[in-house]
């Protein structure tokens, strides 16, 4: 068995995606073949095609983009349909991570690409939706098991199973286990170091571009 | 003012009051996740393509209004992108609204959501994905949704005044 692992993040590195599908490699190790595929931009190049002919199931990384997936992301799907790369045996499956804490907000980035299969002609398999995905390369520790990952790393052991066994699950939704009100902290505080370390200051965060300033 | 953003090339639609278009005239680069719009030059996407200021426009609009082909429930990827790169709209810090987190506000205006998807074979699932998305983006946004629509091709979009 071969499996598709796509990262459909904007971002080259450092993603929650990419983290993701490295977790959920860990837990496909030794079991199958994985192809990576990287979906960084708006066009899907004929050598991710060809690789993904030769695969018998997809799976799709991407974060929550304005209540849905990336619109690079979405016009790859676009391209993939009109390229009639369609198989009804190819399960597809989805990990959206969002950065507010509520794995539930990913619901809809879910249901385009659960739509898409039925458009594309393709299995869809389930998903899982991840949220608190903003604090996941601040949360990795040598125990899978254990620490605020857990709950995540343990829908993704799940995931995995299913998909090794070719079968579709409903989607799930996870949080990281961390209190809301710390992460949120945690972010904010995180924007505001980032502000200052680009030369900003913290108050230009809420900055209102209005007609007097343009 | 009436921000209306389309897929569509020749809009030529009945728009009433003080409005601004934006449709693809030049292409458009696709938002890269750098949160630049909100850490480097708050308020504006650093990236310069002409599609940068959608955020501020936003700022100024009563009402914004989508007009797209339906891609599985979701605006195509133009008008996509345009919002993508349009998040500068809000703050990236946190609120608690409806009991889920979202992003507090940059600006004090409330904008009223309307949806316009065209497309052939819309499903029922697509539909109810799409309202779900725009009802999503009024929460997001901390705005209103006014109206939703589907319609199965451009032509039955032009008796539609704005």
């Amino acid at each position: 068995m071969r499996i598709a692992l796509i990262n459909g993040s904007p971002k080259v590195k450092d993603s929650s995606s990419g983290l993701l599908l490295e977790d959920l490699k860990i837990f496909l190790s030794g079991k199958c073949e994985v192809a990576e595929i990287a979906m960084h931009s708006p066009d899907v190049s004929e050598e991710a095609i060809e690789e993904l002919r030769n695969t018998d199931a997809w799976v799709f990384a991407y974060p929550l983009y304005v209540d849905c997936m990336p619109a690079h992301l979405l016009s790859c799907l676009v391209q993939l349909e009109d390229k009639h790369v369609h198989d009804r045996r190819t399960h597809i499956y989805g990990i959206v991570n969002c950065g507010f804490y509520e794995g539930i907000q990913t619901d809809p980035a879910l249901r385009v690409l659960q739509n898409w299969c039925v458009k594309a002609g393709f299995c869809w398999g389930g998903g899982i939706g991840v949220g608190g995905g903003g604090g996941l390369a601040m949360m990795s520790g040598p125990k899978p098991d254990k620490g605020p990952k857990a709950p995540v790393n343990k829908e993704l052991e799940e995931l995995a199973d299913q998909i090794l066994r070719c079968r579709t699950q409903e989607n799930r939704y996870v949080s990281v286990a961390f209190p809301r009100f710390l992460y949120r902290m945690a972010a904010q505080m995180g924007w505001r170091q980032q502000i200052r370390a680009n030369g900003g200051k913290a108050g230009d965060l809420g900055k209102a571009i209005t007609n007097d300033n343009l | 003012m009436k921000l209306i953003i389309t897929d569509i090339e020749e809009f030529n639609f009945s728009v009433e009051g003080e409005h601004k278009i934006i449709k693809p005239q030049q292409s458009i680069h696709h938002c890269i996740g750098c949160f630049g719009c909100w850490i480097k030059t708050p308020g504006r996407c650093v990236i310069h393509d002409g599609y940068e200021d959608t955020g501020i426009e936003m700022g100024r609009c009563k009402e914004l209004i989508l007009i797209s082909r339906c891609c599985y429930g979701s605006v195509s990827p133009f008008v996509k992108m345009v919002q993508d790169r349009a998040i500068s709209y809000i703050h990236p810090d946190f609120v608690i609204r409806k009991g889920e987190m979202h992003h507090k506000r940059r600006y004090q205006n409330v904008i009223e959501l309307s949806l316009y998807l065209y497309g052939e074979n819309i499903t029922d699932a697509e539909k109810e994905t799409a309202r779900i998305i725009i009802e999503g983006n009024a929460d997001n946004y901390d705005g209103r949704v006014k109206d939703v629509r589907f319609y199965q091709s451009v032509e039955e979009l032009e008796g539609l005044t704005l």
